[in-house]
C-alpha cells in the first residue's frame, strides 16, 4: 500500500494552514488555520500508524489523533474566549492590534 | 610554692596600684576635695601594706625560691617576650624600701607642694614615678627592665623639670635625660649581648633566670659575659650616678625637693645598683667585670665625697654625698659584697630620703637653698633639727645607726676580697674609709652650718613681731596659696636668690607642718631598725634558724654562685646547691676560731657566723663562694670607722663649730678649691668634648646630610612619583579604563537601541521566525545526515 496520497493530501492540508497563521488578520481564521495544521498531522499520523505496525491490534497513531482532536478542541475553546474577550475590550479581532507586548 | 609565702602572688598589686592612681589623678584629680593626693596617698598605703607582708613572709622564710610568673606573652613568633612578676628576697626588699620612701614622700608633699598650681599633675608624675620603678623591680626578664628602667628616665625628666618656667630647670632634665638615655643605650646592647648568648640555650632569651642559670653553668662564653655586663654595667653607671656619668644628679636638683628625695633615695639612682645585683651571678663570672665595678665605685665614691664639702647648697651637697654612697654600693658589688651592696641600698633609702626632706623643710622655712643663708636654725625648727641630724649620722655611719652597719659590711666585704689575694679589695678598704672621713665631715659641716651659730639669712625679729602678726601672715598664705607656691618655686629653685635681696622682709623661718614632720620622725625612727635588719641582733628572730638581711635577700642563685676565677671552684661546684649546709659549717668553724684577730686575720675577723668565704679560708682552703654573710662586729673595722668619724667630726668642729666664718676655709685651698668648684672640669669636659661637638659639628653636618641629601633624595622621589601618577591618571585611568567601562555602557545601549525593533508584538511575525528556524535546522540536519 502507498503513502504518496495521505501524505500529500496532509502536506497540502498544513502548507493550506501554515499560510492562513501566516497571513490572516482575523484572529478567528488563524484559529481555523491552526485546526487545518493540527488535522494534516492527524491524517499522517493515522497513515504511519498503518505503514509502521500492518495488521497489528495495535492502534497507537489512531489512539494519538483522537488525542490531538481533544487537544485541538480544547484549545479553540480557550482560543475563541480569548478572542471573544479582545473584541469585547478593543471592537476589533484584528491580531496585528494586540501589540501590547511590543517594544 | 613554699607555705607561708601567699602573699608573693599578689606582688603585682603594689605594682598596679600606683598606676591605677596615677592614671585616676590624672584624669579625676582636679574634681577631687585634696586635689588628687588622697588618691595616691591611698594606693600606696596599700602597696606598702601589701609590701610589708611581702617582706615579711619573704623575710620570715629564709632565702627562697623566686616566685616566677607569666601574665602575658607578646605573640611574636620566636623569642618569649613576656611580662610578668618575679618575687625573691631582693624584690621584696626593693619592694619595701620604694613604696615606703614613696607614701612618706607623697604625705611630705602635700605640705610642700600646697598651692603650686601643678599640684595634681605633680601626684600624678610621683605615683607613675613610683609605678615604673616597680616595674623595673619585679621584671622577670630583662625587657620588662628595660621598660621600667626608661619609665623611670621620662618620668624623672618630666618631674625635674617641674619648674618649667625656668630655663635653667628644663636644661637640667634635658641633662638628666640625655645622660642616662646615652647610658641606656649600653644597657639596651648589654641585654641584647646577653640574650644572644642565651639564644643557644632556650628560646626564653630575657629571662633573668635562664640568665643566671646559663651564666652559673658556664654555658655563656666569656666573651658574651663581659661583653654582656659590662654594657649592662654602663647602664648602670648612668642611672646610678657613678663617675664621669654622675653630671645629671646634682643637676637634677633643679626638681622639688620630695622628688629629690624620691629619686635618691628610692626610685630612680637605685636602679642601676639593683640591676647590677639582680644579674650578679652573671657579673661574678669574669673578674674583669667585678674590677672596672670595684674601680668605677670606688672613683666614684672617694673623689665625688670631695664635691660635697665646697657646696653652699644643701641639696648639692646631698646629692654628692648621694653620688658618693652610689660608688660605695658599686664598690661593694665590685668586691664580691652582694648582701653589703644592696644592704646599703637599702638602708641609704631611708636616710638619705630623711635628709632630702629634712633638707626640704629647711628650704621650705627659709626659701632658699644656700646653707649661708640658713645657721641657727635648731632653735626655730627643732624637730627638723633631730631628724636632720639623725640621717646624717646615719650617713656617717654613727654606731648603731643604719649606715654603720651596711658602710661596715661594704668595709669587711672588701678586706675578705682582699685576703683572696685580689688587690682591689685593698683599694676599696682603704678609699672606703677614706670616703667615710670625707663624708662625716661634710655632713658635719653642713650641720654646723645649718644649725649651729646664728641665723644669717634672714634677721630673727620675733622680738619684734607678736605670735598674732605671724600667724596672721601664715594664715594669709594658706588663703592665698597661688601667692606662696609662686614665693616657694622661685626661692627655693632659684639659688642665686638671696634673701637680702629676694626675700628679706619674709617672717622668721619656722617649723614644719605635720605631714612633713611625720615623715620625717619616721623615717629617722626607721634609720635605726633597718640597720639592725641586717646586724648580728636579729640573728634568732624566726626560732632555731637565722633570720637577717642576708638570708632575706640571698636567693638561691646567689648562694650557690661562685667565682670561676678563684681556685679551688672545681670542688665547689659539686658542693654547689648545699649553700646553707656550707654556711652552718662555716659558722661551727669560725666560732671555733674565737674572736676577731687583727688585721692580718683578716678572713677570721670576718666571722664568727656566716661568711663561707672566711669559714672556708680558716680552713686553709680558698672558697670562691659569692660573699652574702651578714655583718659581723669586727673591732678593727669599728675602731678604724669610729676614728674615721670622730676625726672629721672634729675637724669640722674646728673649723666650724664656732659659728660661720666669712672665710671659708674650704673655699681658699687654691688650685684643689678650683678643681673642686668646678666639679673636675667633669661637666666642661662634658660640655667642651661632647656638647659643644655634637652641637656646632655633628648637628649641624646631621642637619645639612638630612636638609640636602636626604630631602633632595625624598623630593625628587616625590616628584618622580607625582609625574608617575600624573601619567597614568591620564592615560592609563582616564582614557584606558574608564574609556573601556564607558565603551562597554555605550556599546551595550547602542546595540540594545538597534536589537529592541525585534521585540515587535507581531505574533505572526515570531511565527515566521519560528518557521524560518525549523527550515533552517531541518536543512542543516538533512545535510548532515
Amino acid at each position: 500500500m502507498t503513502l504518496i496520497g495521505p501524505l500529500v493530501l496532509a502536506a497540502f492540508l498544513f502548507c493550506v494552514g501554515l499560510y492562513g497563521v501566516m497571513a490572516r488578520r482575523n484572529a478567528v481564521l488563524v484559529l481555523i488555520s491552526v485546526e487545518l495544521m493540527l488535522n494534516a498531522v492527524n491524517i499522517n499520523l493515522v497513515a504511519f500508524q498503518n505503514l509502521v505496525w500492518t495488521g497489528d491490534a495495535d492502534a497507537t497513531g489512531q489512539v494519538f489523533a483522537l488525542f490531538v482532536i481533544v487537544v485541538a478542541a480544547a484549545e479553540v475553546g480557550v482560543g475563541l474566549a480569548i478572542v471573544f474577550n479582545m473584541f469585547r475590550n478593543r471592537a476589533s479581532i484584528n491580531i496585528d492590534d494586540a501589540d501590547l507586548m511590543r517594544w | 610554692m613554699e607555705a607561708g609565702l601567699q602573699a608573693l602572688d599578689y606582688a603585682w598589686l603594689v605594682v598596679l596600684l600606683p598606676f591605677v592612681a596615677a592614671v585616676v589623678i590624672a584624669a579625676f584629680g582636679r574634681l577631687m576635695p585634696l586635689k588628687g593626693s588622697e588618691v595616691g596617698i591611698a594606693a600606696m598605703a596599700i602597696a606598702w601594706v601589701t609590701s610589708l607582708v611581702i617582706g615579711f613572709q619573704t623575710f620570715a622564710n629564709g632565702p627562697v625560691d623566686a616566685l616566677e610568673q607569666t601574665f602575658w606573652t607578646a605573640p611574636v613568633g620566636g623569642l618569649t617576650i613576656e611580662f610578668g612578676q618575679y618575687v625573691d628576697g631582693l624584690t621584696a626588699m626593693m619592694l619595701v624600701l620604694v613604696t615606703t620612701v614613696s607614701l612618706l614622700v607623697q604625705l611630705y608633699s602635700r605640705e610642700y607642694m600646697h598651692g603650686e598650681d601643678r599640684f595634681t599633675y605633680f601626684f600624678a608624675m610621683l605615683s607613675l614615678f613610683t609605678f615604673s620603678m616597680l616595674v623595673l623591680v619585679i621584671a622577670p626578664n630583662t625587657l620588662q627592665a628595660i621598660v621600667g628602667w626608661e619609665l623611670v628616665g621620662v618620668c624623672s625628666y618630666l618631674l625635674i623639670g617641674y619648674y618649667w618656667r625656668e630655663k635653667s630647670n628644663v636644661d637640667a632634665a634635658n641633662k638628666a635625660f640625655l645622660v642616662t638615655k646615652f647610658a641606656d643605650i649600653g644597657l639596651l646592647v648589654g641585654v641584647i649581648v646577653l640574650s644572644v648568648g642565651v639564644s643557644a640555650h632556650t628560646d626564653n632569651v630575657f629571662s633573668i633566670s635562664e640568665t643566671i642559670e646559663l651564666a652559673m653553668a658556664g654555658e655563656l662564653s666569656s666573651l658574651t659575659v663581659i661583653m654582656g655586663c659590662l654594657f649592662i654595667f654602663l647602664g648602670a653607671v648612668g642611672k646610678s650616678g657613678q663617675m664621669p656619668l654622675h653630671v645629671w644628679l646634682p643637676d637634677a636638683m633643679a626638681g622639688p625637693t620630695p622628688v629629690s628625695a624620691l629619686i635618691h633615695a628610692a626610685t630612680m639612682v637605685t636602679a642601676g645598683v639593683f640591676f647590677v645585683a639582680r644579674l650578679y651571678p652573671v657579673f661574678i663570672q669574669e673578674l674583669v667585670v667585678m674590677n672596672v665595678i670595684a674601680i668605677v665605685g670606688v672613683i666614684t665614691l672617694f673623689f665625688a665625697g670631695f664635691l660635697a664639702i665646697v657646696q653652699d647648697d644643701i641639696k648639692k651637697v646631698l646629692a654628692y654625698s648621694t653620688v658618693s654612697q652610689l660608688g660605695y654600693m658599686m664598690a661593694a658589688l665590685g668586691v664580691g659584697g652582694y648582701t653589703a651592696g644592696i644592704f646599703h641600698l637599702f638602708t641609704h633609702g631611708f636616710f638619705k630620703a630623711l635628709l632630702f626632706l629634712g633638707s626640704g623643710s629647711l628650704i621650705h622655712a627659709i626659701h632658699s637653698n644656700n646653707m649661708s643663708d640658713m645657721g641657727g636654725m635648731r632653735r626655730y625648727m627643732p624637730w627638723t633639727f633631730v631628724t636632720f641630724l639623725i640621717g646624717s649620722l646615719a650617713l656617717a655611719g654613727f654606731p648603731l645607726t643604719a649606715g654603720f652597719f651596711s658602710k661596715d659590711e661594704i668595709l669587711v666585704s672588701a678586706q675578705i676580697w682582699a685576703d683572696n689575694g685580689l688587690a682591689m679589695g685593698t683599694w676599696v678598704f682603704w678609699l672606703g674609709l677614706a670616703g667615710a672621713l670625707v663624708t662625716t665631715f661634710y655632713m658635719a659641716r653642713s650641720i654646723f652650718l645649718i644649725f649651729f651659730g646664728e641665723h644669717r639669712g634672714v634677721p630673727a625679729r620675733p622680738s619684734a613681731r607678736t605670735v598674732a602678726d605671724i600667724e596672721a601672715e601664715e594664715a594669709s598664705g594658706v588663703l592665698d596659696p597661688q601667692a606662696e607656691g609662686e614665693d616657694l618655686a622661685q626661692a627655693a629653685h632659684d639659688p642665686d636668690t638671696s634673701p637680702t635681696t629676694g626675700l628679706g622682709g619674709h617672717h622668721a623661718p619656722h617649723e614644719s607642718g605635720w605631714q612633713i614632720l611625720t615623715a620625717l620622725v619616721v623615717l629617722a625612727v626607721l634609720s635605726f631598725p633597718v640597720g639592725l635588719a641586717g646586724g648580728f641582733l636579729w640573728d634568732e628572730v624566726g626560732g632555731s634558724t637565722e633570720r637577717n638581711f642576708e638570708t632575706w635577700t640571698a636567693t638561691h642563685a646567689i648562694e650557690e654562685a661562685t667565682y670561676p676565677f678563684l681556685p679551688g671552684a672545681d670542688e665547689h661546684s659539686e658542693e654547689g646547691g648545699e649553700g646553707e649546709h656550707a654556711e652552718e659549717e662555716g659558722a661551727d668553724e669560725g666560732e671555733a676560731a674565737g674572736l676577731p684577730g687583727g688585721p692580718d686575720d683578716v678572713a677570721l675577723a670576718a666571722g664568727p657566723a656566716t661568711t663561707v668565704l672566711a669559714a672556708e679560708s680558716a680552713e686553709g682552703e680558698i672558697s670562691n663562694h659569692v660573699l652574702h654573710g651578714a655583718p659581723e662586729f669586727h673591732l678593727d673595722v669599728f675602731v678604724l670607722a669610729l676614728i674615721a668619724f670622730l676625726a672629721a667630726v672634729a675637724g669640722a668642729w674646728a673649723i666650724y663649730g664656732r659659728g660661720h666664718r666669712e672665710r671659708d676655709p674650704v673655699l681658699h685651698m687654691g688650685g684643689l678649691t678650683t678643681v673642686l668648684v668646678n666639679k673636675y672640669y667633669l661637666d666642661d669636659i662634658g660640655y667642651r668634648g661632647v656638647v659643644v661637638p655634637i652641637r656646632d659639628h655633628l648637628a649641624p653636618a646631621t642637619s645639612w646630610s638630612s636638609n640636602v641629601v636626604l630631602d633632595g633624595i625624598v623630593k625628587g622621589v616625590g616628584g618622580g612619583v607625582k609625574r608617575l601618577a600624573n601619567v597614568t591618571y591620564h592615560t592609563v585611568d582616564q582614557k584606558i579604563i574608564d574609556g573601556g567601562v564607558n565603551g562597554a555602557a555605550f556599546s551595550a545601549a547602542w546595540w540594545s537601541n538597534k536589537l529592541k525593533h525585534l521585540q515587535s508584538g507581531d505574533v505572526q511575525r515570531y511565527a515566521g521566525a519560528m518557521l524560518a528556524g525549523v527550515i533552517v535546522l531541518v536543512v542543516v540536519f538533512a545535510a548532515a545526515r
